[in-house]
């Protein structure tokens, strides 16, 4: 799968580190969770940081977008790290240095006709 | 309705249908009013080579026969539970000719009664956003046998293998909803990652 083919699935990580934690956690996820995750098919879009600043005293949040090529490629994504030690206890470490985290997934209304049509 | 699951992976596959008919038989003689017992179909996944399924009127029937039922499985490597069902939702109550999908699941211990009730609730809503799941019943476990302590089982019945692998499992409400309990990376993951999913031909409807 390269840049500009048709991906319809988006799995968004959305962390809300401890304060002063932001910059190292967004600097271990792209070290350590991104490079797992592309081996698993997932694309990484883009990534945000709110507020756009490093906070020492408060919290960072920070918002990973990755696309999937479709529900096969997801299935495919889910079974690998779901069966992966190494992946849950990157989420344990990572969620220890959180206030919060949310994973959910979600297409562009153009594509939920596609994906409902099983 | 009082019920009873088994799964048997046996350590000798010969004996596949005699003790398939062994089970019928011994279900008969304590009255099961309801009884299935087929091999597993490929996909399942520790899911066992053997499927057997009952209904009693009572649990002390059901319990009886479970207690007779455990040294004829003996030596076999057995997965289940004994279970209340409720009538969830049967659209399809002539359904002939179909198939059958059980999935054991264990709740994590400690988890908050509020994420349990929220988990079974939209697990109940599958059929309504899947039509292929023609009739299905969500129960908590009364006791169970096994590699898990298992706390729920998640029946349908499907009009065919492809409705189960089909809308089932490639349907958003599925994986992008529902599997959030299950998927080590989501943080409300709260069912244990061993499952037992087994499937298996169904000549007319059980729930």
């Amino acid at each position: 799968m390269t840049r500009g083919e048709r991906r319809s699935i988006h799995a968004i990580d959305e962390i809300v580190a401890k304060p002063g934690e932001g910059k190292a956690l967004l600097e271990d996820y792209m070290a350590r969770y991104a490079p797992g995750a592309r081996e698993r098919g997932m694309m990484l879009e883009q990534v945000l940081v709110s507020p756009p600043m490093w906070l020492d005293d408060q919290p960072n949040t920070l918002t990973f977008r990755w696309s999937i090529a479709d529900t096969g490629g997801w299935w495919q994504m889910r079974f690998v790290g779901g069966n992966d030690p190494a992946v849950a206890a990157w989420w344990a470490e990572a969620d220890a240095r959180a206030i919060s985290r949310r994973r959910f997934f979600a297409a562009e209304p153009a594509d939920i006709g596609g994906l409902c049509d099983v | 309705m009082f019920k009873l699951t088994r799964l048997v992976t046996l350590a000798d596959p010969a004996r596949l249908m005699p003790l398939a008919d062994d089970l019928r038989a011994l279900a008969r003689t304590h009255e099961a009013y309801r009884i299935l017992v087929a091999p597993t179909l490929p996909g399942s996944h520790f899911g066992g080579d053997l499927l057997a399924h009952f209904a009693f009127d009572s649990a002390a029937q059901r319990d009886g026969f479970g207690a007779t039922l455990a040294p004829v499985l003996a030596g076999n490597a057995v997965d289940g539970a004994d279970y209340q069902g409720s009538p969830d939702g049967k659209q399809a109550p002539d359904l002939a000719n179909g198939v059958y999908r059980v999935l054991l699941l264990s709740v994590d211990e400690g988890t908050h009664p509020e994420s349990v009730v929220q988990f079974e609730a939209e697990t109940r809503m599958m059929p309504h956003y899947i039509p292929a799941i023609r009739n299905w019943q969500l129960s908590r476990a009364d006791a169970v046998v096994g590699e898990r302590r298992w706390t729920h089982v998640w029946e349908q019945e499907y009009a065919g293998a492809e409705g189960l692998l089909g809308p089932y499992m490639l349907h958003p409400y599925h994986w992008a909803r529902i599997d959030r309990w299950f998927d080590p990376e989501c943080p409300e993951r709260i069912v244990d990652a061993r499952l037992c999913h087994s499937f298996c031909a169904l000549e007319a409807s059980i729930l």
